[in-house]
């Protein structure tokens, strides 16, 4: 009943009460309140381009004074935190590149988020998001963007989104996707995709398209075929990642993923495969059976008590 | 017999006479020997007077009849008279001496006609009589006044008595030359002695020489060929050219196939053979220093051929990539600039400089997506600049020798891997003990 987790709005100066959760690790090397404000102090004097504000019990980003002043740098690290969101004057810190909130409660984005016309690493991993907001799409220098370990779906994804060329890595891993959008295409620089641990039942045949696909992860899902125009992807080679397990896949893909992930894609760039696929989805497959994913990600859902 | 004589040498005189055209001037000669009708050429003159002072030849013997008996003549002329005194006289001696009487007689004769004439003889050119005592001049027969006897053109005595006659005109050997002496095509100055006429020109015969190799042609002929007069070998050539062929230099004959090009000369392939093993050369036998041989020969001696203009390399050879190159035939793939023995790297079977090759196939860092200058930290199947490695989750920098986990193929920090949930750790260490397991 209720939620379990819990928030300290407003709290007092020079106390910090610690909440404790089941999956939180103590750390003592935690920053107080003042030795963060003195690290505000610090980059502003000295003029650091780094700020790491880590593990910091910041609830709330106005009780770090003075940190959106510092218009002049580059990294932000707010990881291992407890923001719930982030304040719209984040655009004052113009020259951003690299904004890591990984590890914090944060349910919204702000859409001013977009307007960081630098920023191109988002850690938005381990929140609590469920969707991203509406105008978020044209972040114009944006390559490397997490959304790992959140409570994403397709319909979490605006159509903007996949106007964001420029991304190169993509990580979705553990959340709660279906399906992928075929909209994936459009992103035609993306060298990373990562969907481990989702609720895929099918990859788009759009993937195909990602002609600079270098790693693709798509192991712990409920995938049971790959579409055929995957085999336009080279994925063989040294620098290359292919992460199939954990999936219900039939048994002839199931046999080559055993021999190597060279065998897999020579077999569906085959013709029986390619056979054997159309003559799947002509046939009208009942999804296979999910085992409910609820029990993953404890930290994240609300407990029924 | 004066008479008889003087037929002789006129038919001499017409045998010399000028022709132009002919090539070889000849002179007239005025002189002549009164008395031997021989030319009198580099003598003196000496004038004929009425005194009947011959003209002939300074020491010329007294004329000996031809029975030996000395002649009697009016000057100069000795008369053995103490001989027929004090020797008795016989039949035949009697005879001889008749007849040398009768001889005087007749030269008297003719010396006193010899003076009439003279007295009713005209200048050739004035025509008007010779004064008693006046030297006069003969010339072939023709008679002058000393100042009569000059040319035609300039009017002054004939130096050394030599003059040349054209149309019944007189003239020194200046002023011939002047007017009728042909001139040189060539360079332009009179010609004397021999004479080349061709191409509607005269020439010396050192000046009229092939328009191309300037040989002289008098001797050895020549061909004419688009307005030039071009000696055989060069008119030869100049065909084969037109033709678009080659001549052997060997046998100079057109090269009708494909020609044998040795030390830059063009020649019949047959004319050769292989240095190694004999056979008769075809136009592919190649060249090596200096030697010919045939193409199989030749490939055996193992010459490497440039990868690049599959020349052979004579000099220095790069060895690289598994062929051999001309120095500077190695060059980068993309800018084309020879590594004259930089370093080259290698991609795809082609090399590039080490600009080119970063440009194009550097590791680009994962964090900057820049191509790495400088050190390269690989891992997790990804590479990063030294100072671009940090954690994932907190941006803390880490080098290789900290301590980090993979998570999705992405560097976490130790301490940031054990801020992760616990339910998150147990199913990585799961997934890598089934990993290991495998």
């Amino acid at each position: 009943m209720g939620n379990w987790t819990w928030r300290m709005c407003y709290p007092q100066k020079n106390k910090v009460k610690r909440l404790e959760c089941t999956c939180v690790s103590l750390s003592l090397q935690w920053k107080t309140s003042k030795s963060i404000r003195n690290i505000v102090v610090e980059s502003r004097k000295k003029n650091l381009l780094h700020v790491d504000l880590c593990d910091g019990n910041i609830y709330d980003l106005w009780h770090v004074p003075g940190l959106f002043n510092l218009s002049h740098i580059t990294q932000l690290a707010l990881s291992h935190n407890k923001l719930t969101d982030l304040p719209p004057c984040i655009v004052d810190l113009r020259n951003l590149e690299v904004l890591n909130v990984f590890n914090n409660y944060i349910e919204e984005l702000p859409s001013q988020i977009c307007s960081l016309k630098k920023l191109r690493h988002l850690n938005l991993g381990m929140n609590r998001m469920s969707a991203l907001p509406q105008g978020f799409g044209p972040l114009p220098s944006l390559e490397i963007l997490d959304l790992s370990y959140n409570n994403l779906s397709e319909a979490s994804l605006p159509s903007s989104f996949f106007y964001i060329v420029t991304l190169r890595a993509l990580y979705l891993s553990e959340n709660n996707f279906k399906v992928l959008p075929p909209d994936i295409g459009k992103l035609n620089r993306l060298q990373i995709l990562c969907l481990r641990d989702n609720d895929l039942i099918s990859l788009p045949k759009e993937v195909g398209d990602l002609a600079q696909l270098k790693e693709l992860h798509i192991q712990g899902n409920w995938l049971s075929i790959l579409p055929p125009q995957l085999g336009n992807l080279d994925l063989t080679g040294p620098k290359h990642v292919f992460k199939a397990e954990n999936n219900p896949w039939v048994i002839p893909i199931a046999s080559q993923l055993e021999m190597g992930t060279s065998s897999v894609f020579e077999y569906i760039r085959s013709e029986t495969y390619k056979y054997m696929y159309d003559r799947h989805m002509q046939s009208s497959l009942e999804p296979p059976e999910m085992n409910s994913n609820e029990s993953k990600k404890t930290s994240c859902k609300t407990l029924a008590t | 017999m004066l008479h008889r004589k003087r037929e002789r040498v006129s038919e001499r005189e017409r045998a010399s006479c000028i022709s132009i055209g002919s090539g070889k001037p000849h002179v007239v000669w005025s002189r002549l020997c009164r008395t031997s009708g021989h030319f009198l050429r580099g003598c003196k003159l000496s004038i004929w007077g009425i005194s009947a002072m011959d003209v002939q030849h300074p020491r010329i013997p007294p004329m000996i009849p031809e029975n030996g008996v000395a002649h009697v003549g009016v000057n100069d002329m000795s008369v053995v008279e103490g001989e027929e005194a004090e020797v008795p006289i016989s039949k035949s001696q009697r005879r001889r001496s008749d007849i040398k009487v009768y001889k005087e007689f007749c030269d008297l004769y003719a010396l006193f006609n010899m003076a009439n004439a003279l007295a009713n003889a005209t200048c050739e050119r004035c025509k008007s009589g010779f004064a008693p005592a006046e030297k006069i001049v003969n010339s072939n027969g023709e008679l002058y006044h000393e100042q009569c006897f000059v040319c035609a053109q300039c009017f002054q005595q004939f130096p050394e008595g030599l003059f040349y006659e054209f149309e019944g005109r007189k003239y020194c050997e200046h002023d011939f030359q002047m007017l009728f002496a042909p001139c040189c095509h060539q360079c332009g100055e009179f010609i004397i002695g021999r004479v080349i006429k061709a191409m509607n020109n005269s020439w010396h015969p050192d000046c009229f020489c092939c328009d191309i190799c300037q040989a002289v042609l008098a001797d050895v002929g020549f061909v004419k060929n688009a307005g030039r007069h071009l000696c055989r070998p060069c008119h030869n050539r100049e065909k084969a050219r037109g033709l678009g062929k080659y001549i052997c230099q060997k046998c100079h004959a057109i090269i009708d196939e494909q020609p044998l090009i040795f030390k830059n000369d063009p020649y019949h392939p047959d004319h050769f053979s292989c240095t190694n093993c004999g056979k008769e050369l075809t136009a592919d036998a190649r060249e090596l220093k200096g030697e010919l041989y045939c193409l199989p020969c030749h490939d055996k001696m193992g010459v490497p051929i440039c990868g690049a203009c599959r020349r052979p390399i004579e000099g220095r050879v790069v060895n690289a990539m598994g062929k051999q190159w001309h120095v500077e035939h190695f060059v980068c793939a993309k800018c084309e600039k020879p590594f004259l023995g930089h370093r080259h790297y290698e991609r795809k079977g082609l090399a590039y400089c080490e600009t080119h090759y970063n440009q194009l196939f550097g590791d680009v860092c994962y964090h900057c997506n820049r191509v790495i200058e400088g050190d390269v930290v690989s891992a997790l199947n990804k590479a990063w600049c030294v100072n671009c490695f940090a954690c994932s989750t907190c941006n803390t920098k880490l080098t290789l020798k900290n301590k980090f986990v993979e998570f999705d193929m992405k560097p976490v920090c130790k301490k940031c891997y054990e801020k992760f949930p616990l339910e998150l750790k147990k199913r990585l260490k799961k997934l890598a003990e089934t990993v290991g397991r495998k």
